[in-house]
């Protein structure tokens, strides 16, 4: 029990000391944005099929469930806006974050945990250069960037996928689908959906190096290290979710 | 002044005292063997030397500063001077050898591409390794992997090296090769400290040997006086008398 306590401010510090490091270093020169462009492109550009599919599927699985829940009371005309917005507000964001905390978390930790194991980080250390700036901040930098415009574009495919389940299975009309989702969603929605992301991102990403940077033992530790970063950012993201989306309500009213 | 003199150094893990006095200086231009049985903490000592690792207590002066209480930022320019070849090579495996051994010059020369082509060009050439030049770490034999990153590890010219294990696990061949290389930078006045289990080797390329045991260095020899029979326990410990 005390083990795992000491374990779990240990792990809870080595977070803070490389965030903290992470902010000091990102003030310094040099920054190194080829590092992070091709990231991004990891980060981003290979995660889209996956947000796609994930987005999709919510989408297309909510508007049957919501359609065959609601027919019997001739609710069916409320689909859109009921969709639209539990997908912008809530689904898109947590989704797909979570997908890519398994996808892109998982990556980055293996990823370093191996450069870890293989002395390749001290090799960046004793050669006279930062983890930190090499390895750290551009990773950092392509989750926030990224998943946010991810969650956008997971956003449309939600909608659509809605759309599509709405037309064939439901007989709604797509253009009053359309129509529908323009007057429902605001911006206010969108931003209390997109304004997660970038806090889910930096979670995903922080995790992930700092279980990758403290790998030990073999391929063994990297495997350990490697689940360790999913389960922590998942579970982070889902606590969190309730905690942002209170904060976001109550900022909302107070607006 | 010793180019390298590490005074009362002490360093434990988690409460358990690997070093408790290591005591012991290297002199410009000289090859110090370090030796000692497995796990004595070899490693440690070395990896200290240019901060990898950090010190408990103890100071350790290299070219004339006190190094063990500076912060990473202030460790870049004895990084510099100091260079560490690592025991499989610890090659970026993302990275061609080519842009492996263009990584220092990048990060620490105005070079142009075109002059850091040249350079890696050179350095290969002089190491047999120009082969190699394009492709991936993975592609190469573990021998040649660690004459990539003792290449790499001498790209910008450092006064000091640090060997840790060069020759463990490589064939007659490799093992010669790496030896040849480490004689030639000897002879370029380049101050090396080499940590090792291969007794032949090291007879060939250190001046003088250190032996660590129980946390400090137990006794030290020229290879003068091993050869001739007088090393007392290094003498010892080459002939497999006393252990770790
Ligand atoms: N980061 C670390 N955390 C915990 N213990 C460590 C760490 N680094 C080294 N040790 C311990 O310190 C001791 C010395 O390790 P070191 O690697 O320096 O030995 P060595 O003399 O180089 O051995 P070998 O000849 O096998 O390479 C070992 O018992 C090792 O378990
Ligand atoms: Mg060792």
């Amino acid at each position: 029990m005390k083990s795992s306590r000491t374990e779990f401010l240990k792990t809870f510090g080595g977070f803070a000391i490389l965030t903290k490091q992470v902010a000091v270093e990102m003030m310094r020169p040099p920054l190194y944005p080829r590092l992070v462009i091709d990231q991004m492109y990891q980060v981003g550009l290979q995660s889209l099929p996956l947000v796609f599919v994930t987005a999709g599927a919510t989408g297309m699985v909510m508007a049957l469930q919501f359609g065959l829940g609601l027919e019997k009371f001739g609710g069916k005309l409320y689909i859109p806006k009921i969709v639209s917005l539990s997908i912008v507000r809530e689904m898109a964001p947590v989704f797909c974050s979570l997908m890519l905390a398994a996808r892109v978390g998982a990556g980055i930790t293996s990823e370093i945990g191996s450069m870890t194991v293989t002395q390749q980080i001290d090799a960046i250390r004793a050669l006279g250069t930062s983890p930190i700036k090499k390895i750290v901040i551009p990773r950092v930098l392509a989750c926030v960037i990224a998943i946010p415009l991810l969650t956008t574009a997971a956003n449309f495919v939600g909608i659509l996928g809605g759309l599509l389940v709405g037309k064939n299975d439901l007989g709604l009309d797509p253009v009053f689908y359309v129509q529908k989702v323009l007057q429902t969603v605001t911006i206010a929605d969108f931003l209390s959906g997109f304004a997660k992301t970038p806090v889910f991102a930096f979670v995903i990403a922080i995790n992930a190096c700092y279980f990758g940077l403290t790998a030990k033992g073999g391929t063994q530790g990297v495997g350990n290290a490697t689940t360790k970063s999913v389960v922590t950012s998942s579970i982070t993201i889902l606590v969190g979710d309730y905690f942002l989306s209170k904060f976001f309500w109550i900022f909302e009213q107070w607006l | 002044m010793a180019i390298i003199d590490v005074r009362h150094f002490a360093k434990s893990f988690s409460g358990k005292a690997i070093h408790k006095d290591v005591t012991f200086t290297v002199e410009e231009g000289e090859c110090v063997g370090l030796v000692g049985g497995s796990g004595i903490g070899k490693s440690v000592v070395l990896r200290s030397l240019i901060g990898l690792e950090k010190s408990d207590s103890g100071e350790i002066w290299i070219d004339g500063q006190e190094i063990s209480k500076l912060s990473e930022r202030d460790l870049v320019e004895v990084r510099k001077k100091v260079a560490y070849v690592f025991q499989n090579g610890a090659l970026f495996d993302s990275m061609s050898v080519y842009d492996n051994l263009a990584y220092p010059l990048r990060e620490h020369t105005p070079l142009k591409e075109a002059q850091i082509r040249e350079r890696i060009r050179e350095q290969l050439d002089e190491f047999g390794l120009i082969e190699a030049i394009d492709k991936l770490p993975a592609q190469l034999s573990g021998g040649m992997q660690k004459r990539v990153g003792l290449a790499r590890a001498m790209m910008i010219g450092p006064k000091v090296i640090l060997y840790d294990e060069p020759t463990a696990g490589l064939d007659p061949y490799n093992t010669i090769k790496i030896q040849e290389l480490v004689l030639r930078l000897k002879k370029k006045g380049v101050t090396s400290v080499f940590v090792t289990h291969d007794m032949p080797t090291a007879l060939n390329v250190c001046d003088r040997f250190c032996l660590l045991a129980n946390g400090r260095v137990m006794d030290e020899a020229t290879v003068e006086e091993v050869k001739l029979n007088k090393g007392g326990k290094i003498e010892q410990f080459i002939a497999g008398e006393v252990g770790g």
